[in-house]
């Protein structure tokens, strides 16, 4: 039988999709590279996955999960025609366990919903990628995301427990378990991130945290980048973990305040800072964010006095994005992260690469832990302008790894940053992730050529040639 | 050239969707289905696909496009302000064009002059209904009569509004050409009463000029590009004269909001097209109509799509409900589409009563019996879910009563 027949024998009409329209349509995720595609479906149980992924193994088709869509490496996209498990129609929230603070949701869950339902009983998932609003509880644990509020709590890898996972050969295996610490490999820190390269995440054991009594949000203004840097460095010195930290650059402001007009001062640099906790924690943690701010030269601080305030400060944040796509036709949005101590450094190569190459670069980034997000509005129309975008974000990726950073800060390596891979990690690391990968999936059909270049994996490589696949299951 | 007439989706409409996937979850048809092929960003990668000669126009792309309710829920939260339901528009009318098969084309006919358009035949099809409801065809298994129950009482032979002219009382503020709407005009005159009554106590002089007729929304949604287009232009002209031009309807005034896409003079009706609900609230806030004492009564608030996505006007019917003495209560933040959308509830039935069950849930958990719908489809459709338990009126008819008992009392 043919694949689509295959795949109709154990699912129902509405569950596959293969007519070329649709291909086409699921071709794309929010990245800017297309795939290609040869079915869909939309399993409406673990069970139905599991078969879906075995019908896939015995036609060869390479095989990838997608959630909303949302990624911005091409994460959710086949290279060569595969299979698109969508896993949308997974979106129960199955228990909500008050008592011990979390709940078994299934991937398809939009993460807002997530913390909507949670919101009586005083409880929310914390990672709060800019996001949330559409993306889902799967697509999070595949690119291990982050946000704003991962600077004090951790991203998503922090905050899932088990997971039930579809393996390549189409079995159903839970890993990790209630308890925080579970004996054995942390088999659950290795799916976390993983992209779906390890198999498809059909539950999820998710903690919930504990709606902060009290919180104190501020806006800080001053009249350079590296002054608001350093007021970031002098908080954390000062022993103080913030919720949030996010920087946003003077182009970037007066884009949001173009967009959305939430009464920023347009200045070189604005700090948002957020401290959560108890009452008289808040207060004293508030002051010490002050301090450090006014210390490091700041022109101006605001400490938000009612709720509305602190939406204004925060819509403002969370429109970056937006504001961007307001105002340029195109825009490519970069993920790297940056020891926080080369953050003013690696801030100026930045400038200087988007000065050379002619692009328009606008700046927001999570600056606790380092994570920058340059994001370069263009317009793709304009002959050989995306050439020159491309040139200068492999450009500023590189910087970036030289000053000891990361590849990707949240949104994932996917396609997008495969071939930058071997910047990071020596000949020896990308076999050993490869063999890992081959533990998982021996085939190679799940979500192939994502995250490792190809050749990665070294044949004679002896040290590690005794981890033989079985021997991490 | 892939697309056929001057309405297809222009390649600047396509080009500004950057595919951020933000608009997805506002969308009833992803929720309900999680398929990217029945979400916004999904059908505007298949209208690029046929723009770009990736794709025809064939029954795939005409079920794509027809499964959308055109509630524009994708709009407001677009980063990239992609005018998605003009693109739709654009659409649906070159599956019209491209794939006139039987079934459209009763439709466009009942959607354009000969049919909403006319006053004839909405006589006789109101009579029909009457009639209907009155023998309980209701109990008979046909779509059609259940949704008829949903109506209030159709009066057997309806007072139409048209030729109606009223002189502002008090100060004069301006003129307004009020649009009766053809479901308004004929099954919810007492809107059409309320609004007369109230513009005038605004301030304006109130006009329903006979040479109107349908706005042409429904055929415009449908690709009735021609119903459309000379529906607009009969009304351009009917109102060329007055300050401003007034929907009592959400859809309707929503379309004359887009008039210069359907005719030459268009733009200018554009200008100076309003809602009810907006003068209504704007003469209240202004102090030329009265903030009536409070009464301690809950109202449901559903707002009606082309009111909330399409214009954006979210405060106005709160505040009308607030001045009335109630206390308006939200029921859904999303504001998500009640699956009436026009003619929708015919063609996508099954869809249509999903979204109806759920709006209906909302109203019963909130607790309040009144309901405030600013648009004649989404009432029907709340009315056939709600069941007779429920009332479910225009925000200005329940201002308008509460104006009136408040005058009665003090008469007494
Ligand atoms: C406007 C905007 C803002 C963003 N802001 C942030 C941000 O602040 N922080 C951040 O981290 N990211 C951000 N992103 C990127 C993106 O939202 C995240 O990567 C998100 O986690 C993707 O979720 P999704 O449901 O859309 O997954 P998809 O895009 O569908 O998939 C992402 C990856 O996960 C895999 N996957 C999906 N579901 C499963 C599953 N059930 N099992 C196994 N693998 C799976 C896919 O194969 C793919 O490789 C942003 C994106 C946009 C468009
Ligand atoms: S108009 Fe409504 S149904 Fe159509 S794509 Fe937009 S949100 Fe979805
Ligand atoms: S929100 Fe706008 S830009 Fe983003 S995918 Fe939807 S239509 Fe496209």
């Amino acid at each position: 039988m043919s694949f689509a027949a295959d795949l109709r024998a154990v699912l129902a009409d509405d569950q596959v999709l293969d007519h070329p329209l649709d291909l086409h349509v699921y071709a794309k995720d929010a990245g800017v590279t297309p795939g290609i595609v040869a079915a869909v479906v939309f399993p409406e149980s673990s069970e139905q996955v599991a078969a879906a992924v075995k019908i896939a193994a015995k036609h060869e088709v390479p095989i990838v999960a997608r959630g909303a869509g949302t990624g911005l490496s091409g994460g959710a996209v086949p290279t060569r025609p595969g299979l698109i498990v969508a896993l949308t129609r997974l979106n129960q929230i199955e228990e909500v366990d008050e008592a011990a603070r979390t709940a078994w949701v299934g991937p398809g869950v939009i993460n807002l919903d997530l913390s909507a339902h949670t919101m009586p009983l005083g409880l929310h998932y914390a990672p709060d990628p800019s996001s949330q609003s559409a993306c889902t509880i799967g697509g999070n644990v595949g690119t291990n995301a982050g946000g704003p509020h991962c600077l004090a709590e951790g991203t998503t890898v922090s905050h899932i427990l088990a997971l039930e996972l579809i393996t390549a050969e189409g079995e159903i295996v839970m890993l990790g378990g209630a308890e925080p610490d579970p004996l054995g490999l942390d088999l659950v820190g290795v799916v976390v991130g993983s992209e779906g390269t390890m198999g498809l995440v059909t539950r999820i054991l998710v903690k919930l945290t504990e709606n902060p009594p009290e919180v104190r949000t501020l806006l800080l203004a001053f009249d350079s980048i590296e002054a608001a840097a350093a007021a970031v460095s002098a908080v954390i010195a000062a022993g103080v973990v913030p919720a949030a930290m996010e920087l946003m650059d003077q182009p970037m402001i007066e884009a949001v305040e173009n967009f959305k007009s939430c009464g920023f001062p347009i200045t070189a640099a604005v700090l948002i800072a957020e401290v959560a906790g108890h009452p008289a924690a808040v207060d004293s943690e508030a002051a010490v964010v002050a301090q450090a701010g006014r210390d490091a030269g700041a022109t101006e601080i605001r400490i938000a006095a009612t709720e509305i305030e602190r939406d204004l400060i925060w819509l403002g944040r969370k429109s970056a994005f937006g504001a961007v796509a307001y105002a340029a036709p195109d825009y490519y949005l970069h993920d790297t992260v940056v020891p926080r101590t080369r953050l003013v450094e690696t801030m100026s190569a930045i400038y200087e690469i988007g000065a050379r190459h002619g692009i328009q670069m606008l700046n927001v980034f999570h600056a606790g832990d380092g994570n920058l997000h340059p994001l370069v509005a263009f317009d793709a129309k304009e002959p050989g302008m995306l050439e020159r975008v491309k040139a200068a974000a492999d450009e500023m990726v590189r910087v970036s790894i030289g000053v000891g950073g990361a590849l990707s800060g949240e949104h994932g390596v996917g396609l997008e940053k495969r071939d930058l891979m071997g910047e990071v990690f020596s000949p020896m690391d990308l076999d050993a992730q490869a063999r890992l990968r081959e533990a998982f999936d021996p085939k190679g059909l799940l979500n192939p050529d994502k995250i490792l270049p190809e050749g990665s994996r070294c044949y004679d490589f002896g040290l590690v040639a005794n981890l033989e696949p079985d021997s991490l299951k | 050239m892939p697309w056929e007439t001057s309405h297809a989706p222009r390649q600047h409409e396509l080009d500004a969707c950057v595919t951020c996937g933000l608009c997805l979850p506002k969308c009833p048809t992803f929720r309900l289905t999680g398929s990217e092929s029945a979400s916004p960003r999904g059908r505007l990668a298949a209208m690029s696909a046929v723009a770009s000669d990736i794709a025809i126009v064939d029954s795939r792309f005409d079920e794509i496009m027809s499964f959308c309710l055109q509630c524009r829920a994708c709009e407001p939260v677009c980063p990239s302000v992609v005018p998605f339901g003009r693109a739709m528009e654009g659409a649906r009318a070159e599956t019209a064009a491209q794939l006139p098969h039987r079934a459209r084309k009763l439709r466009a006919l009942l959607l354009g002059p000969n049919g909403l358009g006319s006053r004839a035949a909405v006589r006789v099809a109101t009579l029909l209904a009457a009639v209907g409801q009155r023998l309980r065809l209701d109990k008979l298994p046909v779509r059609l009569m259940t949704r008829i129950s949903g109506l209030r009482r159709i009066p057997l032979a309806p007072q139409s509004h048209l030729g109606v002219l009223r002189s502002s009382v008090g100060e004069r503020i301006g003129s307004i050409g009020l649009l009766a709407g053809c479901v308004q005009d004929s099954w919810f005159g007492g809107v059409n009463d309320a609004a007369v009554e109230l513009l005038a106590r605004a301030g304006y002089d109130v006009h329903v000029p006979t040479g109107q007729t349908c706005c042409g929304a429904l055929a415009a949604h449908d690709g009735a590009v021609a119903g459309a287009e000379s529906l607009a232009a009969i009304n351009a002209a009917a109102f060329s004269e007055y300050d401003l031009v007034v929907a009592t309807a959400a859809g309707c005034s929503a379309h004359l909001a887009g008039y210069s896409e359907w005719t030459q003079s268009g733009a200018a009706v554009e200008d100076r097209a309003r809602d009810i609900t907006v003068v209504i609230a704007d003469a209240i806030a202004a102090g030329r109509l009265p903030t009536l004492p409070p009464r301690n009564q809950e109202v449901a608030i559903q707002d009606p799509c082309h009111l909330r996505h399409a214009q954006r006007i979210i405060n106005e019917p709160r505040a009308i409900v607030r001045a009335a003495g109630y206390v308006p209560v939200e029921i859904d933040p999303d504001g998500m589409c009640c699956g009436a959308a026009g003619i929708y509830v015919l063609t996508n039935p099954e869809t249509s009563d999903e979204l109806g069950n759920k709006k209906a849930d909302q109203v019963r958990a909130s607790g309040a019996t009144l309901v405030a719908s600013a648009n004649p489809g989404c009432e029907m459709q709340l009315r056939t879910n709600l069941g007779t338990a429920y009332e479910v009126k225009h925000p200005i008819e329940i201002y308008a009563d509460a104006l009136r008992s408040s005058y009665r009392a003090a008469g007494a």
